[in-house]
Order: structure tokens, then C-alpha cells, then sequence
């Protein structure tokens, strides 16, 4: 690892990935940062190298993330320092960007003339009575023990939520040898017909993107999982851990239970570092703002990826490449007239996939389809705080004055957690004026003071 | 137009502290804040009750610590404000008074101590030098290094989180307006009166008060008044929850540390470390912006922490977070009214969470006229040099 990078990018993933891969060969000096210990990102999170898995990620909408991963392994002249979690993005005294990192080494201050945050996006966590049960996962966090660690944690799964995305992790949980109990989307199925309908055109062309959902339907029909659609989960019940879901129709018993209402892009770091957001997807959250070649608002600082908006790993690959070609004009490596020409068909198929991640986002739109939090309903699981705390500081003071008074986002987390539910109950009690949410601080990860304290 | 008795610019403690004071008095008080109430310096700082002579005021000369010595009148008001606080406005501050600890690590740190408790004795603070020893059986948490301690059995700590908010609720309770996000867009003076602006509104008072942190200065300006405070960005940092370990205030007589263990179980680690001020566009500091985090001054905050107790260094941090305060010309708080300017009284320098009750009640009784002779040391008479050619 080098002390000073020309660049560095935060996040192995596709976009991370296809910017790096855009640059290599120009003899910068790059370095790629990520929390796993193996490049793939989300998407593609490998297993450990020691494990051997048979038909790992087989599916043909896997194929092209395949080859990258595959080329950026091989890649030289990029150093990957995986499991590494970046605590602080700040500006470096006089020049670039001074990045706090820590490892299994402890904690080291990495520099960079330039930085690329590609770090994508996490589950919309959603509270409802029961949610801080033992058992109770976010879709994506069993979609990543399936992938990297052939593991389904749970003999009974309910999948519950907005999020067609359900369906595949559904599917991949059956085919891992799993039981799912059901599959319950809050939407009505004409509602949903009706939006892909209402989109025919855009969807026939993406139907490739598509076909996935079709073949996890059709697997989940031949194991018999129910897939109900207007049910929406009331309450989690069970004494020490999940024993069953209550939901708008029944009772089902289950020991684990997937909640899957959507995405938001990963901000702790753009915010930290003062960059200009703006407001997420649907499902709530923050995005941060860009030129069209993926340049934030703050000078050698770029985005890319779902950071910038959650639209699919596809997507993001696309964006990888024009933010790794916008950075090399910035370098001065290429004129702008020969990088517009370089990332022509990047954008047009970009432009295509964000048809389709519209697309997906009304289908998936939860907004409408939260379940109801009742006065002892855990909002900030870190520190504990009901909703009942937070109800009566609603009087239009912002979310920072509100987490100040109730700790609501105080915690480990650092509110990544609870900020989009508080900032919709803000916005739900008549709040006018804008809210920016949390006040971004240091460190994004929590981390040992002895780590982080001056040599004695 | 709308008449006030008084008008205080500031919801932070002090504004909010002399509202409740004035309208259980029977004054009618408007208080105008830019932001959300007790989210400032007042929200953000460490929650200290500090009663002895601070590092700052020992390592410029012996003049200044003498002079710091004479807050002594003032610290012991606080004192008591303090312990009757929760009961008089009915609310859980968290106010822990079990005592407080400055400690020193090497030979020369003793006999800055030594030459400390003897000042703080003479003017009547009760502060006593134990050996390391002592200080240990005290306080197990501290390290083996600690050769001598000052311990002062009335200092402590309060949640900063809710003490200005308690003081806002009673002050409202008590018929004062508050309005929060209600930045002052204009300010005068008018004959004998004050005019200010907020949203769509003027009032006009007898009195004003400026208790607006690193603002006051602004405000002062816009009433062609200099006031000696500047801007001051500080960081704090906060470990996840652990089981009881520290129970007292724990500060160093030659190192930037204050410590202390909240109510919920986290560990706050302060002392005084720079992050640095924000500045706008023409390059002069912003207050209002974000202050940029000093990495140097979080490592030697934490190394600080762990020399002190040692049991800290396997604690995850969770939050380090920067504030801005302001800090006069002489180090000492500035209070009272403007002598060039009567009816205008500034409150702010420093000190204001642990002095802020003490200082809110003495303004309060000095505008009916009871004689507050403690408040004579911090008066901003004292830098009426200044205006000599303003106002």
C-alpha cells in the first residue's frame, strides 16, 4: 500500500470496479478501498478464498459483472486493500484528500490527489412493531449471507416488503435448499401489472433484465411458496426471537424474516466530506449531486454508482466507466472531445438501464406502504428510542434538534439506520422547509481509541 | 410593532436561563434564536461542572490565574445554582455533583497543582491534593502514571443535551415567547429603545440581550458596538455505552482532557482540542459553517484519555463531533450591560455552561436593581476602550 495515491476509490463493487479498469495502464497510481476482503461489491460478494462454491452466481444477468470482476482481478497497477473500512474523508492540508482507514493493522491515514466514492447503497431499514426481534434481516442482509457464505439463517423465511427484489432473494434462498413461508408484497398485484404495462415499451426492451424475476416466480411456483400480493406485515411477534409474522390477512409462522422495501444510497462519506446531496429515491435517503462526469461539488471529489442513486448494478458499471474516463480528463490524460467519444456507448446504455431502474423504482415504491409504528415502536434501534420519544419534539425543529433531544440516531450507526424514518415523520408532521438530516460526523465505522490515539 | 420589557437574542442556556428568570419575575420577554433552541455551543459542549481553576488559566502567567481566581465569588454561586437546579424546574438534568479530579502525571504538573489548590483555598474553593495513591482509591479508573490529583468535591457533570431545553420549557411555562429559527434580520436603536427584526416581525424593548455564543459579536455590530469575542471551533468525541467506570469530572492540570461518564453509559472525552473554523467566501470565519475536524487533535485528545484511564483505549469511539464557542480577549466571560450603551447587555465568553445558570440569574436581578457585585469581574466594562469611538 502506498501513502499517497493519485487516486483512490472507495468501493469494489461494479462502478468502482469499471472506473479503475477505465484508467489502468495510465500509470497512475491507484488504489482501490473496500470493507470485504475480496472485490464484487454487493452484487457479486464473493466467498471466502479458502471456500470452494459450485455454480457460484450462475445466472445470465450476472455475466458481464462476471467478466469485469474476472478483469479487475487480473488487473495490474491497481492495489486492492480489501477489508479496510474508511472512518473519515476530509480535506488534506493544502492538496487532495486525507483519507482515515481502518484495518485489520489498525488505523493508517491513506492520501489521495483525487477520490472516487463508489460505495452503493444499503437496505431502507423499516421499523414496525417486533423489527428489533433476533431474526429479523433486511432482504439484503440474507441475500448476502446466501452469496458469500452459503448460508440461510433461518429454516423459515418470510420475505415481506415493496421490493420486486424479494422475489430473486426468494428464489436464491429455495435454490440454496431453504424454506420460504411466503413472499408478501404491500402493493396490489393489478397496481403493479398496470405500472409494467404502463411501461411496456421500456420493459420489452430491458427484458432481459426482467427474465430473472420471471424464473424466480417460476421457481418459487414449483416449490410451492405462496406470493401474496396486497398483505403487508403488521407486527413481528415472538418472545426472545422470531416466531411468527402477523400481517394485514393472517398469522405465519416463521423463524426469520426478510423485510425488502428498497435501497438508499450509502452518504455518510460525501456528507462527511461536504459535498452537495440530494434527496434519494423514493424509498428516501441521500444522493450525491453530479456533473455529467460523476464530479461532486467539491473540487477532486467524485461519485459514482448507487451513491449517486440506486439504479442497479448494470447501471452502476456504466457510471464506473464515465466517472474513471471523466477523472483521466481531469488528470489531463485525455481531451474531453476524445473521453466524450470513449464513454458514447457507456451512456447510451446507461441511459437504457436508468429507463429501467425507473421502471422498477415506481413498481417498488414503499412510500404509502410502511407499516404502522405504534407509540412503543423501536425508530432508533442503536439507542433504543420509541417512537413515542419522538412524536411530541415534531414541532418543526430540525432532525438534528430532534436527535439531540430523543439520542434518535446517537448511536453506532451513526443514524444511517433510523435517519429515513425520522425524516419522514418530520416531513408527515407538516414540516415545510427542507430538512438535511443528520449532521454528517466522523467516524463513519466505529473504531478502538486505541486505534485512532497519538504514538504514546 | 410589538413592546417587549426585554428582548434576548440567543436560545442557547443563558438566553433561555433569563427568560425563565425575567418572566417569573413578571417581565414580558421575547426570545428570538436563528436556529432550533439549545443547539449551539449550549447542546454541544461537554457537560462539564468545573470548578477549579482551568489548564488555561494556569499555563499564560501568574496575572491571569490570578485574576481567574477571583471568578472564585462566581464559581460558588454556581455551585449552589446548580444543585438546586433539577428541583427548581422539575426536570432529570442528570446533574451529578459526586466530585471532580485534575490530575497530573509528571513532577512539574504536581507543583502547578500544588500552587493551584493553595489559590482556590484563599478564595475559599475547597479543592484538596491527594497523592496518587488517593486518587486511585477514589477513582480506580485512573492510571498508575497519575502522581497527584486536585479533588474538588462539588464539581460533576450535566447532560448539556437537556438543560437548555428544561430552561426554555420553563421559561415558556412561565408566559416568555420564544421563537426558534427566527434569525434577526434587523437591529437598532431608537431613542432609549431597541428594535429588532425576526420573520415578519419588530419588537421593540427597553432592554436587550445578546447571548448568541460566537454570534454576539455579529449582533453587537449590527448596533455599531465592538465586542471582544471570537470564534472558537472545538471537538468532542463520545465512546459507545460501558458499564459504569468513571463516576467523577476527571480533568489534567497540564493536558487538554476533561472526562466523564454519562447517564446512558457513554464516555465523553473533551478538553479544549481545535478543530478548525469554517470561514465564508471573503475568507473571514463563519460560525455558522461546519468546522472541519483537526485529525492531530482527536489523536492527542484520545491519548490524553488513555494515559488518564487506561481502561478507555479498547472502547470503540462512535462520534466525534465539532462545536463553535467563542472566547474573549482576556480569557474571562464577558456580562452585564454595555456601559455605553445602557439597556444593552451581552452574555458570552466561555464558561457558560457551568456559569451559565449563575450568570442568567445575576442579569435577571440586576435589571430591577438588586447590586450583583460578583458579576464586577466579567462586566464588559472592562473593554470600554473599545467603543470609545462607536455606539
Amino acid at each position: 500500500m502506498a501513502e499517497r495515491y493519485d487516486l483512490v476509490i472507495v468501493g469494489g463493487g461494479p462502478a468502482g470496479q469499471a472506473a479503475a479498469l477505465a484508467l489502468e495502464g495510465n500509470g497512475l497510481a491507484i488504489g482501490v478501498i473496500d470493507e470485504q476482503l475480496r472485490p464484487g461489491g454487493q452484487i457479486l460478494r464473493q466467498p471466502p478464498r479458502e471456500f470452494s462454491v459450485a455454480s457460484w452466481m450462475t445466472g445470465k444477468v450476472y455475466a458481464p459483472l462476471l467478466k469485469q470482476l474476472r478483469q479487475f482481478e487480473a488487473a495490474t497497477g491497481i492495489d486492492w486493500l480489501g477489508g479496510r473500512s474508511v472512518l473519515g474523508l476530509a480535506p488534506d492540508a493544502g492538496h487532495g484528500f486525507a483519507l482515515t482507514v481502518s484495518g485489520r493493522d489498525g488505523v493508517e491515514t491513506i492520501r489521495a490527489s483525487r477520490v472516487l466514492l463508489a460505495t452503493g447503497c444499503q437496505d431502507l431499514a423499516v421499523p414496525l412493531p417486533g423489527w428489533t426481534l433476533p431474526g429479523v434481516y433486511t432482504a439484503g442482509g440474507i441475500q448476502a449471507f446466501v452469496k458469500s457464505q452459503q448460508i440461510v439463517p433461518g429454516n423459515r423465511i418470510v420475505m415481506a416488503g415493496t421490493h420486486p427484489l424479494q422475489l430473486l432473494i426468494a428464489a436464491q434462498i429455495v435454490a440454496s435448499g431453504g424454506t420460504v413461508a411466503a413472499v408478501l408484497f404491500a402493493q396490489k398485484r393489478r397496481t403493479m401489472m398496470r405500472q409494467l404495462a404502463g411501461h411496456a415499451l421500456k420493459a420489452a426492451r430491458e427484458a432481459s433484465a426482467l427474465l430473472p424475476a420471471g424464473a424466480a416466480m417460476a421457481l418459487l411456483q414449483r416449490h410451492r411458496v405462496p406470493v401474496r400480493y396486497g398483505e403487508s406485515p403488521v407486527a413481528i411477534l415472538g418472545k426472545d426471537r422470531v416466531e411468527s409474522l402477523r400481517s394485514t390477512e393472517r398469522e405465519i409462522a416463521c423463524d426469520a424474516i426478510g423485510l425488502c422495501y428498497g435501497f438508499v444510497p450509502q452518504s455518510a462519506l460525501p456528507r462527511m466530506a461536504g459535498a452537495d446531496m440530494i434527496a434519494g429515491s423514493r424509498a428516501g435517503g441521500w444522493s450525491t449531486e453530479c456533473d455529467a462526469w460523476f464530479r461532486t461539488s467539491v473540487a477532486g471529489l467524485y461519485a459514482a454508482g448507487e451513491t449517486t442513486g440506486v439504479a442497479g448494478a448494470a447501471a452502476a458499471r456504466t457510471a464506473g466507466t464515465i466517472a474513471g474516463t471523466g477523472i483521466a480528463i481531469d488528470f489531463g490524460l485525455v481531451s474531453e472531445e476524445e473521453a466524450t467519444s470513449r464513454v458514447s456507448h457507456a451512456r447510451s446504455e446507461r441511459a437504457r438501464h436508468l429507463e429501467f431502474a425507473d421502471l422498477l423504482d415506481t413498481i417498488a415504491d414503499p412510500s404509502g406502504h410502511f407499516p404502522r409504528i405504534e407509540a412503543e415502536t423501536i425508530v432508533c434501534r442503536c439507542e433504543d428510542v420509541p417512537s413515542a420519544t419522538i412524536t411530541p419534539l415534531l414541532d418543526g425543529r430540525s432532525a438534528n434538534a430532534v436527535k439531540l433531544a430523543s439520542r434518535c440516531g446517537m448511536g453506532l450507526c451513526q443514524g444511517r439506520n433510523c435517519e429515513p424514518t425520522l425524516l419522514r415523520l418530520l416531513a408527515g408532521s407538516g414540516r415545510t422547509d427542507e430538512d438535511n438530516g443528520f449532521t454528517a460526523r466522523f467516524p463513519a465505522r466505529p473504531v478502538m481509541l486505541g486505534d485512532l490515539a497519538a504514538p504514546k | 410593532m410589538q413592546n417587549a420589557d426585554v428582548l434576548i437574542v440567543g436560545g442557547g442556556l443563558v438566553g433561555c436561563a433569563t427568560a425563565w428568570h425575567l418572566a417569573r419575575g413578571g417581565a414580558q420577554v421575547v426570545l428570538v434564536e436563528a436556529g432550533d433552541i439549545g443547539m449551539g455551543a449550549s447542546g454541544q459542549n461537554a457537560g462539564s461542572l468545573h470548578f477549579q481553576l482551568e489548564r488555561r488559566f494556569l499555563e499564560n502567567g501568574e496575572a491571569l490565574a490570578e485574576q481567574a481566581a477571583q471568578t472564585a465569588a462566581l464559581n460558588r454561586l454556581a455551585i449552589d445554582d446548580w444543585r438546586r437546579l433539577e428541583t427548581e424546574l422539575g426536570a432529570d438534568l442528570h446533574v451529578v455533583m459526586d466530585g471532580g479530579l485534575m490530575v497530573a502525571e509528571t513532577a512539574e504538573q504536581v507543583a502547578i497543582l500544588e500552587r493551584k489548590v493553595a489559590r482556590e483555598n484563599a478564595q475559599g474553593i475547597n479543592t484538596r491534593l491527594l497523592d496518587g495513591d488517593e486518587a486511585r482509591t477514589l477513582a480506580p479508573c485512573l492510571s498508575p502514571g497519575i502522581l497527584a490529583a486536585g479533588f474538588l468535591a462539588d464539581e460533576g457533570h450535566a447532560d448539556a443535551r437537556s438543560v437548555t431545553r428544561a430552561f426554555a420549557q420553563a421559561a415558556a411555562a412561565s408566559g416568555a415567547s420564544l421563537h426558534s429559527r427566527s434569525p434577526v434580520t434587523s437591529a437598532s436603536r431608537i431613542e432609549r429603545h431597541f428594535e429588532i427584526g425576526f420573520r415578519e416581525s419588530t419588537v421593540r424593548a427597553e432592554r436587550l440581550v445578546l447571548a448568541c455564543g460566537a454570534w454576539t459579536p455579529i449582533l453587537c455590530a449590527k448596533l455599531n458596538l465592538h465586542m471582544p469575542l471570537y470564534p472558537v471551533a472545538l471537538q468532542m468525541n463520545a465512546t459507545e455505552r460501558t458499564g459504569p467506570r468513571i463516576g467523577h469530572l476527571i480533568q489534567h492540570v497540564g493536558r487538554r482532557l476533561s472526562m466523564k461518564q454519562t447517564d446512558a453509559g457513554n464516555i465523553l472525552i473533551g478538553g479544549g482540542w481545535p478543530a478548525r473554523l469554517a470561514s465564508d467566501p471573503r475568507g473571514a470565519f463563519d460560525p455558522a459553517g461546519k468546522p472541519v475536524l483537526i485529525p492531530a487533535s482527536l489523536a492527542g485528545n484520545l491519548r490524553a484519555a488513555i494515559d488518564t484511564a487506561p481502561f478507555v483505549e479498547t472502547l470503540n469511539l462512535i462520534r466525534t463531533w465539532t462545536g463553535v464557542t467563542a472566547i474573549s480577549a482576556d480569557q474571562l466571560p464577558i456580562v452585564g450591560e454595555v456601559p455605553s450603551m445602557p439597556g444593552c447587555w451581552v452574555a458570552g465568553g466561555g464558561s457558560a455552561f457551568t456559569l451559565g445558570p449563575t450568570f442568567a440569574r445575576l442579569m435577571a436581578q440586576a435589571m430591577v436593581g438588586t447590586p450583583t457585585p460578583e458579576l464586577d469581574i466579567v462586566s464588559p466594562a472592562r473593554f470600554e476602550h473599545l467603543n470609545s469611538f462607536m455606539g
